[in-house]
């Protein structure tokens, strides 16, 4: 019965609490650094009892009169204190970075890749970063003395389209557990979720117009990276840099753009259910990424992505893809 | 009975290796009491601990629910049994510990080992409540020390340290947290009565003389090397013969044991007092019952509630449950002008008639050779002497009629033999007599200047009425065994050490027993009595004047923001960044010379133009500031070289020597 209502209680009261301190720091520009002024300090339910404790023990002391026991009891009054502040100053002058934007497929993990920047001569222990939603994600690390500590925060993504967080909450309980310091970073942190690559309908350029592969591997156009060299490639197209670099021998491709792009179009899979549509075209684009060197492009209702390749253009794609039918997209 | 640990328990669950760390500490913490815990609660909670490791280990779960209350509620009721009470502090205590077992065979989550880290700070703390040991102290902050270091493992995520590095970390942070504790034991205002009234400990495991005394009562105070008191006299101590300190006065007898006749009612008596007089202080051990053991005959005291019974016998109002200090003066002679009055003569002249026949008969023909009291007192004495009495602490045992049997045929025994059988020819006499026991002796610690009496110097005397005179004392046992009287250094008879064999007199041990005794007397009466006298004085030495309780308060306050700006001071010192490269502090040095002749470098300028710009300003320093620049980069910058620690040493030493002229000093020169 008391449960809920607690729960609920100190859910309302953060909520409060993070609102307040939103409107005391506004939104941060990346990379933030934890001042003093921005750390917040609670007992956890371990410190709470020991606190309780401790009262037990004075009042057995004095009342004992003991000396000893005084001297003891004091000692770990002293230490819960002392423990207080090295809570508080395990976060304070860290410095938090975080890529800002995130892909995911839905139904799988997206990661924010944390840097926690620790330019003191001291190890920060446990520090745990925590992206609150209706379950909590949360990884945690320990920065040593003057490093970059990298985290991956994965966060599970259950529905396509656009998730978003105003903040970031990272806490630290270390070194006993008796205290929770804990700071936001205020940063708008995005996850745009594609549908996940479903469906096994053959990619729509197959029945056009095929071009051979062979013209586009040493096409003169653009260059487009590197393959591993095989016998009987013109020396011309050897990438002599990167052999020199101490590399494997390979040949620089370059993507012929005078080759007709292919398009993964929505139409072409007329009667097909909205996400089990999108999430075709979803694989479609990893087919098409991942397999030829032709450029490719996407056309849902409204919007058009135009014939690309890459890493950014499949991004482009997938984007599309999660807000399609998504109001609130960049 | 046992499960494995399904998986999805498995992420909360407590790795073995803490639950070790945790034990461990738990173990460290328990064993502090089992001394004081019955056996099998010993037994028990080992057992708990031990099983729970052994599951562990082997990767199963703790014991389901039905198989832990099973447990919990037979041992509770057991100990219940047993002890009638879980109030008190020995039967608290032991609760405690039995809890600590098994809240440890139950441990599976990580929050139960937040749970085990309260059970062993308080019983870190209930061990402390009855001790008064230094060692004990450090051994308990040391069991705090490894609990912070398994605490740090606990945390999540904590950093994958090995052990010293936790156990640095943890030491850091208790030694941080010593100037606060320190500042609120020394200030913390002190109350001169508990706050509630505690339930007494009568009969908890305390050595000590009791109120009655059959034989081989002593012998086990007289093996025991446990302190009694120390005592410490103002100016010169009494001799030997002076020196007894006296404990409960014992009157009923079945001619076996002695008793005394409950407590006695303050005295009435008029005293006059007379001899030299001791001044002495006196620090009582805690014991059973309200005995102060003041040296005989005291006149002055200055414990409240003090106060002489009719045995003369100097006690206070409450058992002595605390040490206490005992500040007396004490006369070795008393005189009385009082009667005895006839219910007590009775009392005292008073024999069990079916008993000691053949003392009854020697008495009778005794007295009719020494009709005065005090001529037969000398020919007991005489015949003790006499006659092959020993005096051992490995007496025959002896059945009912005692005093027959240990005058007539044993005649083995120690002061109790003698004090008893002594009385006995006396009543039989008609002479009202009485056993006084107590201590007697004492070793001298001439480290501290204070005297050491043990249990082993419990002793037991009598006493005779002779009207006119009072009581008077006589040490039957003087007469057999003068090293009673005179003891050695150590305070034990020499014949018991001959007798025993165990006491091996080795003079630098006992020189070293002496000086920890007189540091450990440092400690009790710094530290274990420090009170709000203390206090008082101490903020008095501190420049201020009538201290009273509020004044500490704002001490303590003064005091806690200066412990509290130490420790920010050692935080913000711990935080700073590496110590700087040597070579950029020599090399701060000397751009703070040459700022000081007017010639800062410009905080955009590196070396080689700062030595230009200062080589155009001052061509007189042209020479000396590119060599120390150009050093500086080679030091900085370079590879290092075999010579670097060399270099940097010899240009460190150059930037010392540099000592630019102002430009104006060198114009007019």
């Amino acid at each position: 019965m008391s449960e809920p209502f607690t729960r609920r209680l100190r859910r309302a009261s953060v909520r409060r609490l993070r609102a307040w301190a939103a409107r005391r720091h506004g939104v941060d520009s990346l990379p933030a650094t934890i001042n003093r002024r921005r750390i917040y300090i609670l007992p956890t339910r371990f410190g709470l009892a020991l606190a309780a404790l401790l009262a037990a023990m004075l009042i057995a002391a004095l009342n004992y009169n003991s000396n000893l026991a005084l001297a003891f009891a004091f000692f770990m009054v002293s230490l819960a204190l002392v423990a207080m502040h090295h809570c508080h100053r395990n976060l304070s002058g860290l410095s938090v970075d975080v890529n800002l934007e995130a892909d995911a497929f839905a139904g799988a993990d997206a990661v924010f890749h944390f840097m926690l920047r620790n330019g003191s001569s001291l190890e920060r222990g446990g520090l745990e970063v925590t992206l609150e939603d209706e379950k909590p994600s949360r990884a945690a690390a320990s920065a040593p003395p003057q490093s970059d500590q990298r985290l991956d925060l994965a966060v599970p993504v259950a529905r396509r389209g656009v998730h978003r967080w105003d903040h970031v909450e990272i806490r630290t309980i270390h070194p006993f557990g008796w205290f929770r310091a804990w700071t936001y970073v205020h940063a708008s942190l995005t996850v745009f979720a594609a549908p996940g690559p479903d469906g096994s309908r053959p990619l729509p350029a197959a029945t056009g117009s095929g071009h051979a592969l062979a013209g586009e591997m040493l096409g003169e156009e653009e260059f487009a990276g590197l393959r591993a060299y095989s016998p009987g490639i013109a020396l011309k197209h050897m990438a002599w840099k990167a052999l020199a670099r101490g590399g494997e021998a390979a040949v620089r491709v370059y993507t012929d753009f005078g080759a007709q792009p292919e398009w993964l179009e929505w139409s072409a899979l007329e009667g097909v259910e909205t996400e089990a549509r999108l999430s075709q075209l979803c694989r479609w684009v990893l087919t098409c990424e991942s397999r030829s060197a032709r450029p490719y492009g996407l056309r849902l209702p409204g919007v058009e992505v135009a014939p690309g390749r890459g890493p950014t253009h499949r991004i482009r794609c997938l984007r599309a893809l999660a807000l399609h039918a998504r109001p609130g997209g960049p | 009975m046992k499960r494995r640990a399904s998986p999805r328990t498995a992420e909360r669950e407590v790795p073995y290796r803490e639950l070790r760390a945790v034990g461990a500490c738990l173990g460290l913490a328990l064993a502090t009491h089992v001394p004081r815990l019955p056996t099998w609660l010993t037994v028990v909670v080992a057992a708990c601990i031990a099983m729970r490791l052994f599951l562990a280990a082997r990767g199963y779960a703790a014991p389901n629910r039905p198989v832990r209350l099973g447990i919990a509620a037979a041992s509770i009721t057991i100990l219940f049994l047993q002890l009638r009470t879980f109030n008190g502090l020995s039967a608290g205590t032991a609760l405690l510990c039995l809890v600590a077992g098994l809240k440890f065979l139950e441990t599976h989550a990580r929050r139960d080992l937040s749970a085990l880290a309260l059970i062993i700070y308080f019983l870190c703390l209930s061990a402390l409540l009855r001790s008064e040991s230094f060692w004990l102290l450090m051994y308990l902050l040391g069991v705090i020390w490894l609990t912070g270091a398994t605490l740090l493992r606990l945390t999540p995520s904590a950093p994958r340290h090995g052990w010293p590095l936790d156990l640095r970390y943890a030491g850091r942070i208790s030694a941080q947290a010593l100037p606060v504790a320190v500042v609120l034991w020394l200030f913390f205002p002190r109350f001169d009565a508990p706050l509630w009234q505690l339930p007494s400990e009568r009969g908890s495991a305390q050595s000590g003389l009791s109120d009655s005394m059959s034989p081989g009562d002593i012998v086990e105070l007289a093996l025991s090397d446990e302190i009694a008191f120390r005592v410490r006299f103002a100016g010169a101590a009494p001799p030997a013969e002076e020196r007894y300190w006296r404990g409960p006065v014992l009157h009923d007898t079945d001619g076996r044991a002695w008793r005394s006749i409950g407590p006695a009612p303050e005295s009435g008596k008029i005293l006059t007092h007379t001899g030299p007089a001791y001044a002495y202080t006196l620090s009582l051990e805690p014991h059973a019952f309200n005995w102060l053991f003041a040296l005989d005959w005291p006149d002055q005291w200055n414990v409240p509630g003090a106060h002489l019974n009719s045995d003369d016998t100097l006690v206070s109002g409450t058992p002595v449950s605390r040490p206490i200090d005992l500040t007396a003066r004490s006369h070795t002679h008393v005189l009385t002008t009082d009667t005895l009055s006839s219910t007590a003569r009775r009392r005292d002249t008073r024999l069990p008639s079916d008993r000691n026949p053949r003392t009854t008969a020697f008495s009778a023909e005794l007295r009719r050779s020494h009709p005065d009291d005090l001529g037969y007192v000398q020919a007991v004495l005489d015949l003790f002497r006499r006659e092959e009495f020993f005096y051992t602490l490995l007496p025959p045992p002896l059945g009912d009629d005692s005093v027959d049997e240990f005058l007539f045929d044993t005649k083995r025994g120690f002061c109790g033999h003698y004090a008893s059988a002594f009385a006995t020819l006396m009543r039989a006499a008609g002479i009202p007599a009485r056993v006084v026991t107590g201590y007697h002796g004492g070793t001298y610690n001439p480290y501290a200047g204070y005297w050491i009496v043990r249990q082993s110097n419990a002793h037991a005397w009598d006493e005779i009425w002779i009207a006119g005179r009072g009581w008077l004392r006589v040490d039957p046992t003087a007469a057999i065994a003068p090293a009673r009287v005179e003891p050695g250094l150590d305070g034990t008879p020499a014949i018991a050490r001959g007798a025993l064999g165990f006491r091996a007199h080795v003079p630098w041990i006992t020189d070293l027993r002496l000086r920890l005794d007189a540091l450990g007397q440092i400690w009790r009466q710094r530290v274990l009595r420090f009170n709000q006298l203390s206090q008082f004085s101490l903020i008095e030495q501190l420049g201020i004047e009538e201290p009273d309780a509020q004044k500490i308060v704002l001490v303590m306050a003064a005091g806690l923001v200066l412990a509290f700006a130490w420790l920010m001071w050692q935080l913000r010192r711990e935080q700073r960044a590496e110590p700087k490269d040597r070579a950029v502090i020599a090399y701060g040095r000397l751009c703070r010379k040459l700022a000081a002749v007017g010639l800062p470098r410009r905080p955009h300028e590196g070396a080689e133009d700062y030595a230009a710009r200062v080589g155009r300003a001052r061509p007189d320093l042209a020479a000396a500031a590119a060599a120390l620049c150009e050093s500086y980069s080679q030091l900085r910058y370079a590879r290092a070289t075999a010579q670097h620690e060399q270099n940097l040493e010899e240009f460190i030493a150059r930037t010392r020597s540099f000592h630019p002229r102002r430009a104006s000093r060198v114009a007019d020169g």
